[in-house]
């Protein structure tokens, strides 16, 4: 096993990510796609952990941290979706427009 | 290059060894596929429900994942918490959401999504380029493998104190703040009831006029 | 390790004013749960004291030598000092232009003021961050707050959208600095503290410098994000058009003083090893903020956009001190930021006032303001002159201290276009003061026609007022006897040891650089 191939899956990873960042119409998709960059975030600092520091594991205690603030961001980003999705009764981010880009 | 204590290594001969490398190898591969199958399911598929259902194998697999990096506290976070909350949190504010609405499609649109998916291989081409070049110093030492617990734990309370107790201050922020924002709103009686029944209306929006009604009046 | 050694070398007197806000703001929270809708009289006053008390906090801490704490997590050094203080200035002063904001929106106050000063407690950790860990979630607490003061005016769809777009966006580009930070830990072979990244980095064998820009490129996308630098800078005018203006108010000087305290504490730090390119990166960054910015505040219509670009745009030109890397450089941004606190706090000040008694923020009903209301027209008047640097006022003596340090350390380029931008900008503000002075009472418009009479012993404007006045009276002389600001300026920068080392070696490529920008 390699470090190489992890850091190439979450470099995948990544790219996916970025790729739904872009293209999604449902903001609760582009939520979706944070999740996934911080993952594959998170698969690097893993992989980085487990062979370049395997005694400190400082890239461990990094991904908890990690874990718990993209928790903490879905949830404020899942009530900023719902409020706008009160007024505006949707949330197809090509509507969100009150506001030019 | 540290070996994996994942697996067989403890007996330490050499054929099981090798035997283990294999394992590990397959369950690599199996994860991974499973990892990107999924991850490529949440950006593309129409429905979001399978998204987020898909979304949970990609947390899934990141966990297995975890398991082949020796990190088996941090692969039972990653299930207890992405899987079991912010998937179930995703979950939930789809069906809350969920008004069956077709997105009016916009013409061209598959000209940004080819043009988006020629940057995002480039970039990964990049990526990739980047991880193959760089010369990582990996380290000889063998992983602390379970003991990884109470090294997290000696982490939190030392070096990383001081951030471990600002995440407290920040989960609490974020759940008042959710609230706030998510709970319908209920106005105060000294608001309602007030002599003008006209500036109900405005009450929680902000005091400035929208552009159009100025436009508007012109 | 026993507890009584830990406790010895936590060092937690250091971060003594970021405690004090923290039991200010438990006191708010728990107060206002029992007490209820009645604590809104005494409440923006006891955050205000927990403010102030942070600042005297960090006066008394000006001369502590041993500035690392937490075992290196924090450091509390003479930068981080005069950055955690502009930061919990900037609060304090937003919180006395909130209070009549927010009491007319009929939005409850304690919860603002809460997420308010958990913004500033990410943003004084932020500028004192020294490891990665911290700064990602120092950084976080600072923009998901963020998140949620722009979204709280929740009944509004403006405001829901903004709070989204900021929201996406913001996260985004988070995810993206993790990533570069990500691969910082790897290059530097397991460490998270910054002294400790430069010093293995620099004795790493190997070529690296793929994974070091690479790196680079990413985290700089994070910050110019905090600091709205262009083409970063998209969100800056929806969010600042559909968030709360106080919010507003916040975002433009604290938040952003956070974004310069980390780029100069991180780029420094950790990237050693591609400090060329990341100076070239910075210097196409402002030259792009400080084009962009002014030219299209020129087209704008409403009074929030425009000071939206404009800040952009003043981004810019604190970038200059950054980019030219000189102990002047440093010295003429913080310089610049504590002006430009009191200028920028100022207009906002100005525009909220306006905005409560009018219900507008068009630039064209401004005309004519002179005859209804001396005060705000002085007001406004001054602190927009000031940002666009005429003298005697703040701004000038601030600019000038900029362009001086650039023409000093030969970035001809950056200080020729930031002069010819200023020019540029000056007419967009005077074409306001002008809208307001000059106009004959029979074009005043509509808004000001039916202009409130002006009463400030409403609830809340008594604060508002003295936010005014001080902001007023800051901008006014803080030019002419900037003597003390500048001496803290200085001081602060040759005070601060990871400044003092590294500068050598940056100030050199300047000239380098400079060239190939030409060549751009």
């Amino acid at each position: 096993m390699q470090l190489q191939y992890f850091l190439l899956l979450a470099a995948a990873l990544f790219c996916i990510g970025i790729y739904g960042l872009v293209t999604s119409r449902n903001a609760i998709r582009v939520l979706m796609s944070i999740e996934l960059l911080l993952n594959s975030v998170n698969l690097n600092l893993m992989a980085f952990s487990n062979f370049l520091d395997p005694q400190g594991i400082r890239g461990q205690v990094f991904a908890v941290f990690v874990i718990t603030i993209a928790a903490a961001e879905a949830a404020v980003g899942l009530a900023i979706v719902l409020s706008i999705y009160r007024n505006r009764d949707t949330v197809d981010m090509e509507q969100f427009n009150l506001l030019k880009w | 290059m540290p070996e994996s204590t994942f697996g067989l290594r403890r007996y330490s001969e050499n054929k099981i060894v090798n035997l283990a490398d294999g394992v590990q190898l397959v369950s690599f591969l199996v994860l991974a596929a499973m990892m990107i199958g999924a991850a490529i399911g949440v950006v593309l598929l129409s429905n979001i429900v399978y998204s987020a259902f898909l979304l949970a194998l990609v947390f899934i697999s990141m966990s297995g994942m975890y398991i082949l990096l020796n990190a088996g506290f941090v692969a039972a976070a990653q299930i207890l918490i992405y899987v079991g909350a912010v998937n179930v949190l995703i979950l939930f504010g789809i069906m809350l959401v969920n008004k069956r609405q077709d997105f009016v499609p916009l013409k061209n649109a598959w000209i940004s999504q080819v043009a988006t998916a020629g940057v995002c291989l480039g970039l990964f081409a990049l990526l990739s380029t980047m991880v193959l070049a760089t010369p990582w110093a990996i380290s000889s030492l063998t992983p602390i493998g379970d003991e990884a617990i109470i090294e997290i734990g000696k982490h939190f309370f030392s070096d990383y104190l001081l951030p471990f107790e600002l995440a407290s201050i920040l989960l609490l922020m974020a759940l008042i703040g959710a609230i706030v924002l998510a709970r319908r709103d209920y106005l105060p009686d000294e608001i309602l009831g007030r002599d003008r029944p006209s500036e109900q209306p405005s009450a929680l929006t902000l005091p400035e006029r929208p552009r159009e009604l100025i436009s508007g009046g012109k | 390790m026993d507890f009584a050694n830990l406790a010895a070398q936590l060092n937690a007197g250091t971060i003594l004013p970021e405690g004090i806000v923290i039991v200010t703001l438990l006191v708010v929270l728990v107060g206002d749960l029992i007490i209820g809708r009645a604590s809104g009289r005494w409440i923006p006053y006891v955050t205000i004291a927990g403010l102030l008390g942070a600042i005297g906090a960090l006066y008394f801490q000006w001369d502590h030598s041993d500035s690392i704490a937490f075992l290196g997590s924090f450091n509390g050094d003479a930068l981080s000092i005069v950055f955690r203080g502009v930061i919990a200035l900037s609060a304090a002063v937003t919180t006395l232009i909130t209070v009549r904001y927010v009491e007319q929106s009929g939005t409850p106050l304690a919860e603002f003021l809460v997420i308010l000063m958990t913004a500033t407690l990410g943003g004084m950790f932020l500028s004192g961050a020294d490891e990665l860990v911290m700064v990602f979630v120092s950084l976080e607490t600072l923009s998901i707050s963020s998140y949620l003061l722009t979204g709280y005016m929740k009944r509004d769809p403006r405001s829901n959208e903004a709070a989204l777009k900021y929201l996406l966006i913001g996260a985004a580009s988070s995810a993206i600095f993790l990533y570069g930070v990500s691969l910082l830990y790897g290059l530097s072979g397991g460490e998270t503290r910054l002294s400790q990244i430069t010093a293995a980095i620099l004795s790493s064998t190997g070529d690296q410098s793929i994974g070091a820009v690479i790196a680079l490129v990413f985290v700089i996308a994070g910050i110019a994000f905090k600091i709205a630098a262009v083409p970063f800078h998209q969100w800056t005018p929806d969010v600042y058009e559909g968030s709360p203006t106080p919010v507003v108010a916040f975002l433009s000087v604290g938040s952003k003083a956070a974004g310069f305290a980390l780029a100069i504490r991180l780029l420094v730090n950790a990237f050693p090893t591609v400090s060329e390119q990341w100076h070239f990166v910075l210097t196409a960054l402002a030259l792009l903020s400080m084009v962009l910015g002014n030219v299209v505040a020129l087209a704008q219509t409403s009074m929030k956009r425009m000071l939206a670009y404009s800040s952009i745009a003043q981004a810019g030109f604190v970038m200059i001190g950054l980019v030219i890397g000189t102990d002047a450089g440093y010295a003429s941004m913080v310089f610049y930021l504590l002006v430009y606190l009191f200028m920028n706090l100022g207009g906002f000040a100005c525009v909220i006032l306006f905005t409560l008694r009018t219900g507008t923020d068009e630039i064209s009903e401004y005309s004519g303001l002179y005859q209804k209301d001396p005060l705000l027209t002085l007001c406004l008047s001054l602190c927009l002159l000031s940002l666009g640097g005429i003298p005697p006022l703040a701004g000038f003596f601030g600019k000038i201290y900029l362009f001086w340090a650039g023409w000093q350390a030969g970035a001809y380029t950056l200080v020729l276009v930031g002069l010819f931008t200023s020019v540029i900008s000056i007419y967009y503000y005077i074409r306001v003061v002008k809208m307001m002075v000059v106009k004959e009472p029979e074009e005043m418009s509509e808004a000001v026609k039916n202009y409130p009479p002006i009463r400030w012993n409403l609830s809340g404007m008594r604060p508002l007022q003295v936010g005014l006045v001080i902001c007023l009276v800051a901008t006014t002389f803080a030019g002419i006897l900037s003597n003390p600001l500048f001496n803290l300026a200085n001081s602060s920068v040759t005070r601060t040891q990871f400044l003092q080392t590294p500068i050598a070696a940056i100030a050199r490529p300047v000239a380098q650089i400079e060239s190939s920008a030409d060549q751009l």
